[in-house]
Order: C-alpha cells, then structure tokens, then sequence
C-alpha cells in the first residue's frame, strides 16, 4: 500500500474525517496560483513542502499561504536541523539524502567530490537538470555548499575562495558529465548501463532489495561523507476549513509508529528520532555522517541565481 | 413564349420582368468589374450577355446567381429585391464552362442533386424526373455513369439536365460550350434554343463569341469594361450598333471617323435635321503620316437620332460611323468611291473576305469573285451607320 | 414548366427547397413543411453558427488562458513595459549574435559575426538548428514510407498505413526508454553491429540522438499527410503527361511531385513548429548542453519568473508563426486544381520484371525498411521487452499484473488502468469530433479571399505554436481557476474542458490537412451545388468533403493522436482523479523502476494503434471515389 493509502485508512480510523488527497502537477505552485488568482484554497493541509517551495511562496505572495503550526505534538521530536521554516508553520514529516548511487561491477565510486574529476571517471555520472528535477537541484546545492558561490556569500567547504561551484561544474563538464533532464530519464539510461554513476537517493537499496537486485550493482557513495538533505513537511493552509483537524493530522503523523511507517512506505528517513523503525532498517537505507542542507536564510535570494548562473554556463550555445 | 416571338423585331414587348438589374455595380479593390448596369430580362426570354474577356459579363451572371453581392444598385426577381439571398434559395440553375459535374456522383446522381432541395413535380418520382432531364438533352442511359467518363456534348448536357432538373426560375449559362469544337458547338446550341423553347425558361446566356450571340438570343447586351454598350435583339445589334465599339465587335465592319464638312438636308436647310453629311474622313494612316491626307464620304444620317441622341449634325462635327463589308461595292464609283489596293483574301465558301488597303487602313470587303491589284469600291450613303456624332 | 419551385418571390424560409426527408403530400405536409423550412433555416446560418462556436472555443480554451500568461510578458508591477523583451533580445545567452544587432551593432558586423565558425547561436538560435535538422531528419524518413505506402499494394498495407501514426503519441519517457535500449552502448544497434564485426557507436546524449528522436516522431507525420496527397494525384493527370512523350521519371517530376509537394512542405513545416517546441526528449536523449528554449520556460514558470517565461514564450510563438506564415504563402501559392478523382494503381512489391526500372525502387524500399525498423520499430519493440521484464532481468509479467491490482485495489485518489483507457478513448473520440468541424470551418473559412487571410490563417495555428508549458499554466488560471463574474466565479475543469482543450490542439492539423485540398477544388462545384438548392454546408457536406476525404481521415486521425498523447493540458484540467487519461497514468506509474509505467506504454501503444486502424476503416479508404 502507497504511503497515502495507508496514512488516509489509518487516520480515518481513528478519527471521524475523511481524509481526501488531491495531487495538483504543479505542486505547491498550483496553490501559489490559486492564491494569487483569488481562487480559494479549497484544501486544509499541504503535504510535502520542501525549504525552498516555502522561500518561493514567500516571495511570490505578500499575504500568507500557509499558517503558523501551533499545537502539533510531536514537534519536539523532530531531529535537529529538521526544522527548516524559520517562521515556524512547516512540520518535517521525513527527510531523504542525494546521494549518488553506482554500479560496483563496473567501477568504484570516489570519496570526494574532485575524485569526480578523474580520468577514469570521465563519463561515468549522469545527473539532473536543476531546473526541474529535486534529485538534480540537490546536487547543485551540494556543490555550492561545498565550494562556495562566486559572490562569497557562501563559504564552501573546500576552503578555496577562489574556486567555486561554477569552477567546479566548468571541471565535470570537462570530464564529461551528463545531465539529463528528470531522474527517470537519468535513472533509466544508469539502468541501462549508459554510465555507472547516477545521482539519486541514499536509499536506492531498499528498493533495490526488495526486487531481488544485486546489491552490489546499487552501491551508494556519500561524497566526502556528506550527502544534501531535502526534509520535506506540511503546512496548514492560512484559510483552511478544518485548521484544527489538520493540526490533529500533524500531530498523528509525528507519532512514533505512523514515522515508522512513513519512512518504510516513502522509503525515507523519519523526522523524528522516536520513530518505529525496524533493527534492519538502516543497513539499507544509508544516511551519511555528514548530512549538509541549505537554511531557509541562505536559500532566500540566492537559489534562483545559482540554478541561472549554472544553466548559462553549461549550456551556452 | 420565346420561340415564336420575332427575333429581329424592336418592338414594346409586354411580358413581365423576370430578372432586373437596377444601377448594379460590382467593384474589386479599385476597379469596378460591373459599372452602373441596367438591364431588363423578360420572363421566358433568351437574353445574352457579349463581350470580350473582362468585360463583366461573368460577373453579372455569378450577380444574378447570388455569388457575388452588388457593391452598389439592386437586383429583383419578379420585381422583388433578392439582396442577401442566398444562391439556393433564388431558383436559378446554372451551368458552367466547365460544367462542374461532381465527380464523385453518377451523371443520374448528379441530375438528382438538385431534387434533394425541391420535389419533383406532382405525381413524377425522382428517378422519373432525372431519366425526364437526361431525355430532354438527348442523353438517355446513361444515369450510372461516371461523369469523368462522358466525352463530346454529353458533360454540358448533363450539366443542363442537372440545372434544369429542380424547375427553376431562371437558367444562367455561363459559356456552356466554349470548350466544344466548332461543329459540336453549332449543334448544341441548337439544342439549348430548342430547350429553351420548349420549357419557356428564362434564360441568361453569356459568350464572348458574337457570333453565337447573335444565332441564340432573343436580345442581346454588349459589355464592354462592365458597361452596357447596347442591349437589343441581335438584328438591331448588328444593324444599328449603337456604339463604335459594338460596331467593331458585332461582325465584320468598316467604321470610319471623321469632320463633317458639308451637309444636305431634303430641303437644304440646315436647322432640320439633314439628310446626308459630307466627312472629311481621317485617313487611317494619318495618325502615322500627320493627318495629311484625308477624302471625303457622303453619309446618310437616318440613324443619328438614335445614336447621337436626336442632336441635329452641323459642320463640323465629329462623326463615326461604320459601312459593313457586303455593302462595300467592289468596282461601284458612282458613290464614295475609294482607291485601295488589295492586301490579302480569305475563301470563306459563299463569299470571299478581301481586305483593302485604303490610305493605309483596312477595309474589309465581301464578294463572291475576288479581285487583285488596284480596285475602286464604294458604298450607297443609306448603308452607313452612324454611331457617334458630337460638336 | 413544371417543379415545387413557384413564384419567383424566392425569400429563404419559405417552402421553396423542402428538404429531402420531408413527405409533402399527407394532411402533415404543413407541419413538416415548416419544420423543414426550418431545418433550411438552420443549415443556411449553420456554417456561420460553426464559425462563431469556433471562435468562442478558441477565445475561451485558448486565446484568453494563454493571454493570462503572455501578458506578464509586458506587463510587470502593473506598468506596461518592453524591458523583459530588451533584455532577453540584447542578451547573447539567448539569442547569440543577434543579440549585438539588439544592442545596436551594425547588422553588416553581426552578419559576418555570424558566418564566422565560432559563432554563437544562443539558445533560441540552437532550438531552431536542432528543428531544421530535425525537419530534413523527419522529411527524409517520412518520404520513403509515403512512397511505399501510396505506391504499393501488399498484404496489410492500409494497417500500416494507420499505424504510421502510433508513434506520434507515444510519451516522452517511453520513447526515451525505446531509444536508450535501442541505440545505447548496451543497446540493439550496437549489438547488431557487433556480431558484424564493426565498432560500436556512441549515438546517445548527443544532437544526432535527439534528431532522430524527433524522427521517430514526426517523420510518420510526414509520411501520413504525404501519402494522403499522393493517394489524391489523379492517375489521369499523369497518363495524359505519358501520352504526350513524358517518360515515367519526367511525369513524376511534372505532375506527380507538384501535387505531393506542398503536403511534404505541410509535414516539414509542422515538424518545425513541433520540434521547436520540443521540451522532454531533448533533456532525456541529449543531455542539458542541447537545453532548447522550452526547457527555459519550464525553470522560468516552476520559479515563477512569469515575466521571463512569458517574454521568451512570446519570442517562440513568433518564430514558430513566422515560420507557419511563410508556409501559408507558399501553400497559397502552390494550392494544385484537380484532385481525388481515380487514384494511381498501385504497384506490387514483388517485381513484375527483372529490369533496373523495377528492381532499383524495391531495393531502395528493402534498405528503407531496415532503417525504419531499427528507427521506429527497434525502440517500440524493446519498450514491450522492457514491460515484461522484471528487476532481474528475466521475462516476466509482473508489471501488467501490478496494472491488474491496481485496477482492482487502486484508491480513490490513485490513478488506475481502465478508467485512464476509457477516459482516453472517451475523449480523443470527442475531441476528434470537436475538432473536425472547428477545423473544416477554419479550412473554409481560410481559403476564401479576403486581406488579411494569411493572419487569420496563422492565427488559428496559434495552438500549435505556442509553449505548452504556458498554455497549460494559462488554462490554469483561466479555465480552472475560472473567471469571476458579477461576484460568481465561472470555471470548468474535468471531462468537458479536457475535450474542448485538445480539440483546441488538435484542430490546426485538421485544417492544414483539409485547407489545401479544399483551396484546389473547382470552386464552381461549390456553386452549382449552391444554385441547386444546398445551402453553404450541406454544398461542404455533399461535395466538398467527399472530394478531399482522404485528408479529412488523416486530419481526423491526427487529430485523434493529438488527443490521446496530450498530457500538459489534461493533467492541468483534471482536477479530481477521474479525468486522467493514459499518459496521465503512465506518469503516475513511474517510479524507480518502468516496468509498470512501461506496461502502461504499450497498452497505450495497443489501444491507439487499434483505434487508428479502426478510425480509418471507418473513414473508409476513397468513400465512392
């Protein structure tokens, strides 16, 4: 059962609601659209909101979209760094990490980011178009926080101010890294045996074992021991109909079992460090040592010049 | 109606107006294709519309038909205004040049068409009417035919059978038989006479061919750059042609201009209308050679009321006016006699066409037995026809 | 003489003209009289009443959505203003040299600018390259099969050709997974050329791979439209040609070519308009180096920087119009009289004699048909191969017993098989059925004389031209989120607005298939048909339609797969989860694994292919011609 089969019977068990999904394509933009159209909301709770779809609701909208969160049990549980809106109205209901994902019959994965720049690496990573995969935007992020931005404002990680994220795009795109449009396309081609590095998800062996794959064909690498965490939460809706019952439904998604469950059916980590999880759990979904994310602060102004800044440099035709 | 009535006669004619066109004008962008037309067709009529390409006369008919709306004047059917009315809804048949047969349609099934939008009439079924139609233009058995696969007269008279076939007000053919050779075409036209007789359709009929004008029509109007030059029956066309430009393209004809230097009346006084003129003629190379050379023709002038509008012809005036070939006399000196010199001959059968160089023009010239060289010819002053006069 | 038709006092509305299924003879004459003058009535201002409903559709599913968005393109903070536009034209990342032309260089330095080998095309200067590649790639795919197809009789060969179509709507991903099994390292190509001892190629992630991408999917659009002309040359026409000396070669070029051209010229220029637009496949076979203008509005709207996305959306529509217009001119032009009447007979594919006149043709077809096969079919046979293999690599039917479950046990809000099927066929069929009169009226309506048609016409190809990605965000906010009028808000989303929608999308092929056989017939067919007694549409109905059927069915059939492999308006519009459709559910089944997604594909593949033979047995092969 997909995990929003399973979080509408189990709380629809215990409480008298009816829980309804609704799956706009546009995500959160739909919502973003609806307010800015003056079209009502017409939903109580947005499911699946990520730091940076809360900077560009603040910035494309002047009145609020989403609530503060209030009374949800729980929060206290939440992991430490989870907690991404600074204005206090996103839960973290779980977080995942890219990492990249490599086929160990055919090479082994570096350590660190310039061990991407080999030679025998020339050719062997596909990654994401930024600009409209979350695996690919990740992965940028990564770079960023790991060498810095040409303005300085980030300070990468690699100690270098005069190298930053372009430098080192400017390098893999010399060592012949493919970005490819959506993670299906990428994931598709790794599958196929294009190359044998795909930027994707710390837990691809979870998957990976529950069809019967050799595990040694979906390797996960951490590069320099860090991986981007992409937390995502829920939010009420400022002009929800039932604030209070999708409070309650916050609060049950924070408890330990229903984290438990959440992180097994999305195949993700939980948010909360109580949750339910079985001892097996983590030996295949890996988390690194040093999960690296942007804040709400340092995302704001600045995503949308590095994704620009990135797109003319790499495909300058 | 039509058959019996005398074709050359000028006289009133009582029946009622079928198909008027009151100060019609048809203007694309800047040029006006129908200028400021007037015409009467009487119900049961054979009524033809002359002239040269680009003279409207396709316009006019596409007009009537409905497929093309006047940019200015009214068109009544019957006496009343059809303006926004649509082509199927005025009961006129048409038949185009190139007959329009659907070709994915039996020639019957092209005949019935028309029966889909009127009944046939009382206690006749469909498919009497259509085998009706294809008896009447003489084409029977063959409904199930491909109309691709029809050769010589059959496609234009399947496509008269089909526009006969709803009972229409009004037949227009737009030059039905212009694509038939010549034997085919005389035949046909025959045929389409006979028809026309016999059903007392009124009819619109338009050719650039004159001469087929003349053979079919009752009356006959002369276009020339979307203006009416003419409309009378097709005797007093060639006869009297009201207009130099009719006198030109109506037949073979000799039409001279020229000064009057002189004029005769019965009584000598110049205030009546006088009888004959004296023109200094322009010679037709005079253009060429500076007007040097002109001579004088006496002209008689019965038929200047009716084309200079009943002025009296004083000296000099201008004044045009046109003497047909079989009234020039070859070796007759005792009037107008002029010196050509033959150019060239054609053997027509009957008679022999000569043309005549005269002063560097043409004079075309009928006779049985030809001549050659140096001739004298000349003409009986009540011969020529005056088609314009003015001071 | 006698006839029902009396009085010359003929007013429309009368009982003159009663129509043909009326008795006028019983005690209820009078009454079916009227009803029948009514029904003429009716049928008279019909063809007005289409071209007003056309219009409406078009303002209301199309031109108002889409102005929604193109507007911000002008209008920023409330003030009207060309910056965006300036900025976008000066900057060289965009349109590469020409920007220096923007920014007031003399267009004499910009031209040598632009002939010098490290010139920069800028991004929609790319997008157009890849497009012209990908036209001639398309053109020269789809001539051999309409050749084939218009020339040849052999066993299944009207199934082929209604299958020509099914690539057309196959989604993105599938065609991806197709092309990467087929023309990978690992793929079938280079496992065929291995066992022949060549070296392997390295065709994907680059420009080639791409073009021939836009091959797979719009040289069956040559093939289709070209093959419904050839199909329409009169045999006639050429015999008469023979007879006066020319040789078969000289006939072709003098009478058969003039006529199958302009369809050819039809099929390049909507390959044009199409891969300009191009988005997914450029991404997913090439790789972002090859990013077209598309893939920039799609960043540009997922930020939200309307003002940018609008302003390059506009730079795209013009440039694809401008194309579409200079296409229109010539297809005025070039309109040739005479067609439909008996068609060329077919030759067979065995050769009737040993000669090089025979032989050289069908030897041409047999290198044709490997091509085809490793291009069209290879990546559709290795997309089934994908949906019945399973993680290990073994053959399995797994993935379409998941479609079976999810059928079964699917929740309310998930996507399932059979309503994504039934919803597909439900509304290509009435899409289809929208589509043809709004596109038979436009034909009819273009191919009348009037200043100023040529915009018109190019007007009314707008849905072809414009960004999907705007069009969807447009029908967003102006059909979904409604328009408020007098304090009620007036929207439309679900079935009937999907219907409309992608009638919208797919009625510019219809007119393009249908304007240029309609401009070539006689207009006095039409005239006589006229002063017979039909009014403007029944004249439409009983000549002219049956004279360029052939086009119709194509018109009918893209029109069709337009529908069926839409997706950007469809999951915009359909809001609830009861209006998916097919690539819908293919979307939603993607997951790390295709298999599913894959199994959906190729349902997908079955359920239009069969609907594409059926659309054309429906329209029967020449309907009495």
């Amino acid at each position: 059962m997909s995990p929003g089969e399973w979080l509408k019977s189990e709380f629809e068990s215990r409480v008298d609601a009816t829980l309804e999904w609704a799956t706009p394509d546009n995500e959160v933009n739909y919502y973003i659209e609806r307010a800015a159209a003056g079209a009502g909301i017409d939903a109580d709770l947005y499911v699946g909101l990520t730091t940076e779809d809360l900077v560009r609701v603040d910035e494309a909208l002047d009145d609020d979209l989403f609530a503060e969160r209030g009374d949800v049990d729980g929060v206290a549980d939440v992991r430490e760094g989870l907690l991404f809106d600074p204005f206090d109205r996103a839960v973290p209901y779980d977080t995942g990490y890219v990492s990249l994902v490599y086929d160990g019959t055919e090479t082994e994965a570096p350590a660190t980011f310039e061990g991407l720049l080999d030679d025998e690496h020339a050719g062997q990573l596909i990654a994401q178009n930024p600009g409209a995969s979350s695996t690919g935007r990740a992965f940028l992020l990564h770079t960023v926080h790991r060498f810095g931005d040409p303005d300085g404002t980030i300070e990468g990680g690699d100690g270098d101010p005069d190298y930053d994220y372009l430098d080192y795009w400017a390098d893999l795109q010399e060592n012949d890294v493919r970005v490819l449009g959506s993670w299906d396309d990428a994931y598709a081609a790794w599958s196929e045996g294009e190359a044998p590095m795909v930027v994707s998800y710390s837990t691809d062996q979870v998957f990976a074992s529950q069809e019967g794959e050799n595990l040694e064909e979906h390797q996960i690498r951490f590069l320099n021991d860090q991986a981007y965490a992409n937390p995502e939460g829920m939010a009420v809706f400022a002009d929800a109909d039932e604030p209070d019952l999708a409070r309650r439904f916050m609060s049950f998604v924070l408890e330990p079992e229903v984290q438990g469950e959440i992180a097994q059916r999305n195949v993700a980590f939980p948010a909360t460090d109580t949750a339910t999880l079985p001892e097996d759990y983590a030996e295949l979904a890996q988390a690194p040592a040093d999960p690296v994310t942007f804040t709400y602060d340092e995302l704001q102004g600045s995503v949308d010049g590095w994704v620009e800044d990135w797109e003319r440099q790499y495909a300058g035709n | 109606m039509g058959s019996d009535r005398d074709a050359g006669s000028d006289a009133p004619n009582d029946d009622p107006v079928a198909v008027e066109l009151d100060g019609v004008t048809k203007r694309y962008g800047e040029a006006d294709a129908v200028a400021d037309v007037t015409l009467r067709v009487r119900e049961g009529e054979f009524f033809t519309l002359v002239g040269p390409s680009g003279c409207g006369k396709t316009t006019t008919l596409r007009l009537i038909a409905g497929f093309e709306a006047p940019t200015a004047g009214a068109i009544r059917f019957g006496g009343a205004d059809i303006a926004g009315v649509p082509p199927e809804d005025r009961d006129v048949g048409v038949v185009f040049q190139n007959y329009a047969l659907f070709p994915h349609m039996t020639v019957g099934e092209n005949v019935a068409y028309g029966l889909n939008f009127a009944d046939p009439p009382e206690g006749v079924t469909r498919d009497e009417r259509v085998a009706e139609l294809l008896e009447l233009v003489d084409l029977p058995d063959v409904a199930d035919r491909d109309p691709r696969a029809s050769r010589g007269a059959a496609p234009s008279a399947s496509a008269m059978a089909r526009a006969l076939a709803p009972g229409p007000d009004v037949l227009l053919l737009d030059e039905p038989m212009s694509a038939l050779d010549a034997r085919l075409r005389e035949r046909l036209r025959v045929q389409v006479r006979a028809i026309q007789s016999e059903l007392g359709i009124t009819t619109v009929y338009v050719t650039h061919d004159q001469e087929e004008a003349l053979a079919i029509s009752d009356r006959v109007a002369v276009l020339r750059d979307g203006v009416v030059e003419q409309v009378a029956p097709p005797r007093t066309v060639y006869r009297e042609p009201a207009t130099r430009f009719v006198a030109e393209f109506v037949g073979d004809n000799n039409v001279f201009a020229g000064r009057v230097v002189e004029t005769a009346g019965p009584g000598g006084d110049e205030t009546t209308v006088p009888a004959t003129a004296i023109v200094a003629v322009d010679g037709g190379g005079s253009a060429r050679r500076g007007g040097a050379e002109s001579e004088t023709l006496r002209v008689g002038l019965g038929g200047v009321s009716g084309a200079a509008g009943g002025n009296a012809v004083a000296v000099g005036d201008r004044l045009t006016f046109c003497v047909r070939p079989q009234h020039l006399v070859v070796g007759d000196a005792t009037t107008n006699a002029m010196r050509a010199t033959v150019e060239s001959a054609e053997f027509l059968g009957e008679t022999t066409r000569v043309t005549l160089d005269w002063k560097g023009r043409d004079l075309v010239v009928r006779t049985q037995d030809p001549p050659s060289g140096e001739v004298v010819v000349g003409f009986d002053p009540t011969d020529a026809h005056v088609v314009d006069a003015s001071r | 003489m006698g006839g029902s038709k009396t009085g010359s006092d003929s007013t429309p509305g009368t009982e003159d003209g009663v129509s043909d299924d009326v008795d006028s003879g019983g005690p209820t004459a009078a009454v079916g009289q009227r009803l029948a003058a009514l029904a003429d009535r009716f049928d008279a201002d019909l063809l007005t009443l289409l071209a007003v409903a056309t219009s409406a559709v078009l303002v209301v599913a199309f031109y108002y959505p889409v102005a929604t968005v193109l507007v911000e393109a002008v209008v920023v903070d409330g003030a009207v203003t060309l910056a965006v536009f300036a900025e976008i034209l000066r900057d060289p990342f965009y349109v590469g040299e020409l920007a220096r032309l923007f920014a007031g260089e003399s267009p004499v330095a910009v031209a040598r600018a632009l002939l010098s080998p490290d010139r920069r095309l800028g991004i929609v200067g790319f997008t157009a390259y890849q497009a012209a590649l990908s036209t001639v790639a398309s053109v020269a795919l789809g001539l051999p099969a309409a050749y084939l197809l218009a020339r040849f009789e052999f066993p299944g060969r009207r199934t082929l050709r209604s299958l020509t179509i099914v690539p057309f709507v196959l989604p993105s991903i599938m065609v991806a997974v197709g092309f990467v099994a087929t023309f990978g390292d690992r793929g079938t190509l280079n496992a065929v050329l291995a066992t022949v001892g060549l070296p392997p190629v390295d065709l994907l992630f680059t420009l080639e791979a791409v073009v021939i991408a836009h091959a797979f999917y719009n040289a069956p659009l040559v093939a289709r439209v070209t093959t419904a002309a050839w199909e329409s040359v009169d045999a006639s026409a050429v015999e008469t040609a023979r007879s006066l000396g020319a040789g078969p070669t000289r006939a072709f070029y003098d009478v058969v070519a003039p006529q199958v051209y302009p369809a050819v010229l039809t099929g390049a220029a909507l390959t044009f308009v199409f891969t300009f637009g191009t988005f997914p496949i450029v991404l997913a076979l090439g790789g972002f180096e090859l990013a077209t203008v598309e893939v920039f509005v799609y960043r540009l709207v997922r930020d939200l920087s309307y003002a940018e996305a609008a302003a390059l959306a506009v730079i795209e529509l013009v440039i694809s119009l401008a194309v579409l217009l200079a296409y229109l001119r010539y297809e005025a032009r070039s309109s040739v009289q005479s067609r439909g009447v008996r068609p060329l007979p077919r030759r067979p594919l065995h050769p009737p004699a040993l000669t090089a006149r025979e032989v050289l043709p069908r030897v041409g077809l047999a290198v044709y048909a490997a091509v085809a096969a490793l291009i069209f079919l290879a990546p559709i046979a290795s997309m089934i191969l994908a949906s019945v293999t399973g993680g290990d690599g073994a053959l399995t039917l797994e993935h379409y017993r998941f479609l079976a479950q999810r059928q079964r046990t699917g929740a309310a809000f998930q996507v399932r098989p059979w309503p994504a099927i039934r919803n597909s066929l439900v509304f290509a069929t009435a899409a289809t059925l929208v589509a043809l009169p709004m596109g038979v009226v436009v034909a009819v309506l273009t191919t009348r004389k009037y200043r100023g048609r040529k915009l018109v016409d190019a007007a009314a190809m707008a849905p072809l031209a414009v960004s999907g990605i705007i069009v969807g965000l447009g029908l967003l906010r102006g059909l979904v989120f409604g328009v408020e009028v007098a304090g009620w808000r007036i929207a439309a989303t679900g079935a009937a607005a999907i219907v409309v929608a992608h009638a919208v999308s797919g009625y510019p092929v219809v007119v393009r298939t249908v304007a240029p056989g309609l401009e070539g017939l006689d207009r006095s067919l039409v005239e006589s048909a006229r002063a017979l007694g039909a009014s403007r549409v029944r004249a439409l109905r009983d000549v002219e339609l049956p004279l360029v059927w052939p086009a119709v069915v194509a018109g009918a059939a893209f029109a069709f797969a337009i529908s069926i492999g839409e997706f950007t308006a469809t999951v915009v519009l359909a809001t609830g989860a009861d209006a998916y459709t097919m690539p819908v559910a293919i979307e939603r089944f993607i997951g790390r694994r295709l298999g599913p997604a894959t199994a959906m594909g190729v349902v997908l593949l079955v359920v239009t292919g069969v609907s594409f033979v059926v659309i054309e047995r429906l329209g029967g092969e020449y309907r009495g011609l």
